[in-house]
């Protein structure tokens, strides 16, 4: 073993004082020169031989000699990025044995210099992101064996660079995003056995074989992002560790049945953007780790995904399908949900929430419904937002919100509604009940203490919290009200908004509804 | 890290501007350079670079390229679920900053990697 090679002295130690720099450049006493956006045109002389890091980047540095590394035997760091580099001779890295780091990103390469880096043996990180590579000859990364890190996103590849990447059973992390690639063939990656994280956003990929991920038994990360891809990408079913994929804007119609069922580990699903039309009801099922799902949109969508397992969902969106029904138990299984969406579909029924104590918002806007149970939401007592708006609602039970005591939004507009409980609203701020031509009578104000904004079918209705003309009454209406034992805490408090408000054409008494 | 702009106004002396002001720098990049906000006392200054500062991980897409921040425990990373270094006290294994090695491995202080 050459036990020199593996000793760097340290700024403090022997060997030639550091203090040694280049008047292009600024060092630092650890063996760092950096030497960036000074207009350079070359490698400036007179540097130690001890640098471990040299930042050249942002010069005008347009091509590399031979050995013009070749006084750095213990760089570990070269930055070249920002270069408008054109030519590395096949020598130019010659020497750099212990270079662990190389950025080539921000440059004009129309290919991998594979002679060049065919010596690095100790690199493990390197960028040639934002080049205009074409080609990457299939000896690329020979003799990289330790490579980790690999970026070539922001380029011009039309295929994976398969044959180049065959032996790179260390690499840890790749991204080809950003580039022209149209098609991923079977066993692309074959050998990346070690691969966790995986990037091919911003291609043209319109297909993908069956196979095309084998072998990569340790992925965690796939992001097909914004590609052309018409099927689901059942390849993902080689991946057992995938814990973030992403697949939205594509042009995928369907979710099979089943689709994750060799993706248990699962933790996010980004599927927004692609035109779905129809969802496997059993695609979700068993993905314990999942904690949001968003599927908007899956317009031929009849059946209620089937979540058994699938008991860590803390948001579920799920909108714009023919869905009619909701599992009676649905909170058997999701006991953490916090964020509940199901607005515009063909929902009659409501069930029980009871069981998901950790809901905060609700929202049933644009379905079916037609009446509200007793037991719909009882104990959510966390609950903060409730949209029941733009159903066929006549009926709620005069119970139904006794325990929404955190309760400061309810949107129950645009239904047919009569009337409303407001026994337990003593939180409420916001209030929604335009659109219900039935609700003639005036709403109790005194139970809603904290309302600040309301909105009501008539204009009459306001004069019950904006008080109109009480602007105008003598003080004896205000003591009239005190001797009415009306507790301080229950003086109807001033609210902000209330619509439509009254005026001159819409008077505060009741002429026959509001005809104006 | 900057090419200086020959002739740039005061306040946008650094390279890589595509638009920028006096008081806050860059306020857009060249092409396919990463944008990143530093935070200068109460002040953001937009710079454009090639890579990302220490502690932050480049996003490209067609429209701008971003720098955003590792995980707390990361000294830099590919994304924001793989680290490349850890912080000092943590120990590199898979793209994971980890407290203790997994079975089988050993922490060493100089890589903080697990090997």
């Amino acid at each position: 073993i050459c036990l020199w090679c593996f000793v760097r002295p340290s700024a403090s130690g022997q060997g030639q004082s550091t203090a040694v720099c280049s008047p292009s450049c600024s060092c630092d006493e650890d063996g760092g020169a950096d030497c960036s956006g000074r207009g350079l045109t070359s490698v400036p002389t007179g540097l130690s031989t001890f640098t471990y890091y040299l930042d050249l980047s942002m010069n005008n540095i347009t091509e590399l000699p031979a050995y013009v590394f070749k006084n750095f035997p213990y760089l570990e760091e070269l930055r070249l990025a920002g270069n408008d580099l054109t030519f590395i001779h096949p020598d130019a890295l010659s020497g750099l044995h212990q270079l662990k780091v190389l950025m080539l990103q921000n440059n004009q390469l129309k290919s991998v210099p594979s002679t060049a880096l065919k010596n690095l043996h100790s690199l493990q990180s390197l960028r040639l992101d934002a080049n205009h590579i074409t080609t990457v000859p299939d000896e690329s990364f020979e003799g990289l064996q330790q490579l980790r890190h690999l970026w070539l996103d922001d380029n011009h590849l039309t295929e994976v660079p398969v044959t180049s990447l065959r032996h790179q059973s260390n690499l840890q992390a790749l991204t080809l995003a950003l580039n022209r690639i149209l098609y991923i063939p079977d066993n692309a990656f074959r050998n990346l056995t070690s691969l966790v994280v995986l990037h091919l956003h911003n291609n043209q990929i319109k297909e993908i074989g069956a196979n095309c991920f084998a072998g990569l038994v340790n992925l965690e990360t796939l992001d097909l992002n914004f590609n052309n891809l018409k099927e689901f990408p059942k390849a993902i079913q080689a991946l057992p560790k995938l814990k973030e994929l992403g697949f939205h804007s594509n042009d995928i119609a369907a979710i099979p049945e089943g689709a994750f069922h060799n993706n248990p580990m699962l933790r996010t699903i980004h599927l927004y953007d692609n035109p779905l039309s129809f969802v496997g009801a059993s695609a979700f099922q068993n993905l314990s780790d999942l904690h949001s799902l968003m599927l908007r949109g899956a317009s031929l969508m009849k059946d209620f995904p089937i979540l058994t397992l699938t008991n860590n969902l803390e948001s579920l969106t799920l909108s714009g399908t023919k869905i009619s029904s909701i599992p009676t138990n649905l909170c058997e299984d999701l006991r953490l949900l916090q964020t509940l969406d199901l607005s515009y579909n063909e929902v009659t029924e409501l069930p029980s929430f009871q069981g998901c104590g950790r809901l905060q918002e609700i929202s049933f806007q644009h379905n079916h419904i037609q009446e509200v149970d007793r037991d719909t939401f009882q104990g959510l007592s966390v609950l903060r937002l409730l949209d029941l708006s733009r159903n066929k609602i006549r009926v709620i039970h005069k119970d139904a919100f006794l325990t929404l005591t955190g309760l400061t939004n309810l949107d129950l507009s645009m239904n047919a509604l009569s009337m409303i409980p407001t026994t337990g609203l003593s939180s409420l701020s916001q209030l929604k009940l335009s659109g219900n031509p039935q609700m003639k009578n005036v709403l109790p104000a005194k139970n809603l203490p904290k309302l600040r904004s309301i909105s009501v079918p008539y204009a009459y209705q306001c004069c019950a919290f904006i008080g109109c003309e009480s602007a105008m009454r003598s003080s004896e209406e205000t003591d009239r009200k005190k001797s009415t034992g009306a507790e301080a805490g229950e003086q109807v408090s001033m609210i902000m908004h209330c619509s439509p408000s009254p005026g001159a054409f819409k008077p505060c008494e009741h002429l026959l509804g509001n005809w104006m | 890290q900057h090419k200086p702009i020959s002739g740039g106004s005061s306040g946008c002396q650094q390279g890589g501007c595509l638009t920028c002001s006096d008081y806050n720098g860059c306020l857009s990049c060249k092409p396919r350079l990463f944008m990143h906000l530093e935070r200068i006392g109460m002040k953001q200054i937009g710079v454009c670079m090639t890579s990302c500062p220490p502690g932050f991980y480049g996003t490209r897409s067609p429209e701008r390229n971003t720098c955003t921040k590792c995980r707390s425990e990361c000294d830099s990373c590919f994304n924001k679920n793989f680290c490349t270094r850890c912080r000092s006290g943590f120990y590199l294994h898979l793209g994971k900053c980890l407290d203790s090695c997994p079975v089988g491995m050993v922490h060493s202080n100089a890589q903080r990697e697990c090997v």
